[in-house]
């Protein structure tokens, strides 16, 4: 295990002139991290994902709790973590006026590694950033500024890399590319902890991933069998009197989620359920206005533990 | 300690002088003002000459570069706390209080030669300094700036906002000024002004560089100013230090 983390928690106080409020950003967390994985931890804005990575990453200490972060205790020796991690923050920690290259070499440097300039030559090659690596960095694109970002933060080479949500903001070309690029580090042996409020991008990426809602943990394992918990296809349906039809539907579904207006019918089998669902529609008379069957995706998960869809809950955060 | 606060000293001057034409735009203020504002003050000496106005105005020029200078170095700060540069610096296993040690001892070289530029410009003019003065008020000069830098350092990474921090700088310039004798020393002052200026901690810098340039090195302000500003630049330094755990927020 290369993090392992117990009953993690961080409430913080806020004073202002309405008086103190105080956040239960997280609420008790657990986590393990195989070496050599990529973990994710999927959720919505404010669910505590940046709290527990800046946690993690010494930078805010923690209620209660223990962790052990690259073969180190979190608490008692938060210099040795240090040394062992690659931090890249969701601000991405590129500064305007300094060149990439500079930036990278001081990195390095901080890092006393013996050959900083090749060092920083390497990772440069590797994220493709040569050509650009001696413009400022406030003429770098956001996609360019991501690779640079990234670059820095594993110019050390570390065993563990933290990339708090890496892709919010850039353009789905260059979410694709920094995909390959984060799953690249699979190779080199480098254990990755991603967070993100991306479905597609925890799908696509993460070995193992966890999601998390309102500072706890809601759900852990792997894409697949996240979603094999849930069921296998989700039908949804709008129809006019969703409790009527979701009382027909239940003995032919898993389980059954209304959704306003909309009727989401979870089932083993979808193709073979279709059929014998719309037959007993008819049968007692429900209007149906539409129907779509999919696979079921990590949203559905999220939905069948939280009771929210996560596509809902950016509205509220 | 020592290695990271040369490498984040030596990695703030680059970055100053990758665009030398900031720093210089800085030297130009103070070379300006002895130009084009010394001689103003001609009629108010008792020769009645520039290079009076000028013993007079130069140690005050000097001081102004030291305080109003470093004051502002703590925008930089902000935009790296902006950028995530900080956090990420945080993380490492850099020195903590050399991020912020390196930003204020990149402020003192930058002052020192600000203040070579100025010496020279005013030799120039005709103004005569001890060597020993010389030393003396470049010291002054750097125990002034180290204070005005770790003041500003610490202001930044408290209020976090450039709005906010403009708004206080400028909410303690003027008094601190005008307060100091910068322009006009204070001895044409009103009484009650002459009774509150010994509060600003700036005008016993100015005393005492202005006691320097006289060549009267017994004077009582110049340890005075010294004791003072030691103590103020190790508070101030020590603040912005520890406002530097801060960055979590």
């Amino acid at each position: 295990m290369i993090i392992e983390v117990h009953d993690l928690k961080k409430t913080f106080t806020t004073r202002s002139r309405k008086g103190t409020q105080t956040v239960e950003a997280v609420r008790g967390i657990d986590m393990e991290v195989r070496k050599g994985e990529i973990f994710g931890v999927l959720g919505p804005n404010g669910a505590g994902k940046t709290t527990t990575i800046r946690m993690l990453a010494t930078l805010i200490t923690p209620d209660a709790g223990t962790a052990t972060v690259a073969g180190h205790d979190l608490l008692k020796e938060p210099a040795a973590v240090r040394r062992k991690l690659g931090y890249v923050s969701q601000a991405g920690g590129v500064e305007d006026t300094t060149s990439a290259r500079a930036q990278i070499m001081m990195a390095a440097k901080i890092h006393a590694i013996a050959d900083p300039q090749r060092a920083t030559a390497d990772v440069l090659t590797r994220f493709d950033l040569t050509e650009i690596a001696d413009r400022p960095g406030r003429t770098l694109s956001g996609g360019q500024k991501r690779r640079v970002a990234i670059a820095i933060g594993l110019v050390h080479n570390p065993p563990l890399l933290f990339l708090d949500e890496p892709t919010t903001g850039l353009d789905p070309q260059n979410r694709a590319n920094l995909w390959d690029r984060i799953a690249e580090l699979r190779e080199s042996g480098t254990s990755v902890l991603l967070s993100t409020h991306y479905l597609d991008e925890a799908d696509a990426l993460c070995d193992r991933l966890m999601i998390v809602d309102h500072g706890r943990v809601v759900a852990e394992g792997t894409p697949a069998e996240l979603k094999r918990e849930v069921s296998g296809d989700v039908i949804t349906l709008r129809v006019d009197e969703p409790e009527r039809a979701a009382e027909t539907l239940r003995p032919l579904a898993r389980e059954t989620r209304i959704d306003d207006d909309l009727l989401r019918v979870y089932a083993d089998d979808g193709e073979h359920t279709l059929p014998a669902l719309l037959r007993a529609l008819e049968e007692r008379g429900v209007k149906l206005s539409s129907i779509a069957l999919d696979r079921s995706t990590l949203d559905d998960v999220f939905l069948a533990k939280t009771g929210r869809s996560l596509r809902d809950t950016g509205a509220d955060a | 300690m020592i290695r990271h606060t040369a490498l984040f000293t030596g990695y703030e001057l680059k970055k100053s002088f990758s665009n030398p034409i900031w720093p210089l735009f800085g030297i130009l203020q103070p070379v300006l003002y002895l130009v084009m504002f010394a001689p103003l003050l001609k009629d108010m000496t008792p020769g009645r000459t520039t290079t009076e106005a000028l013993l007079m105005f130069t140690p005050a020029a000097m001081m102004m570069i030291a305080v109003f200078g470093s004051l502002f170095s703590g925008f930089g700060l902000i935009a790296d706390l902006r950028n995530g540069s900080l956090e990420r610096y945080a993380v490492s296993p850099a020195w903590r209080p050399a991020i912020v040690l390196g930003r204020v001892a990149k402020d003192m070289v930058v002052l020192v030669c600000q203040a070579i530029m100025v010496l020279i410009v005013a030799i120039a003019m005709g103004v005569r300094i001890g060597a020993v003065e010389l030393v003396l008020v470049l010291l002054l000069m750097a125990a002034t700036g180290l204070f005005a830098s770790g003041l500003s350092q610490g202001l930044a990474l408290t209020v976090r906002d450039e709005n906010g921090m403009s708004q206080s700088l400028n909410l303690f310039m003027l008094p601190i000024m005008l307060l100091a004798g910068l322009f006009v020393p204070i001895s044409f002052a009103p009484e009650w002004m002459k009774a509150i200026a010994p509060v600003n901690p700036l005008y016993h810098a100015v005393e005492a560089g202005r006691a320097l340039f006289a060549g009267q090195l017994g004077d009582s302000s110049i340890p005075i100013a010294f004791a003072l500003f030691i103590v103020l630049a190790v508070l101030t330094t020590i603040w912005s230090m520890r406002s530097l755990s801060k960055i979590a927020g």
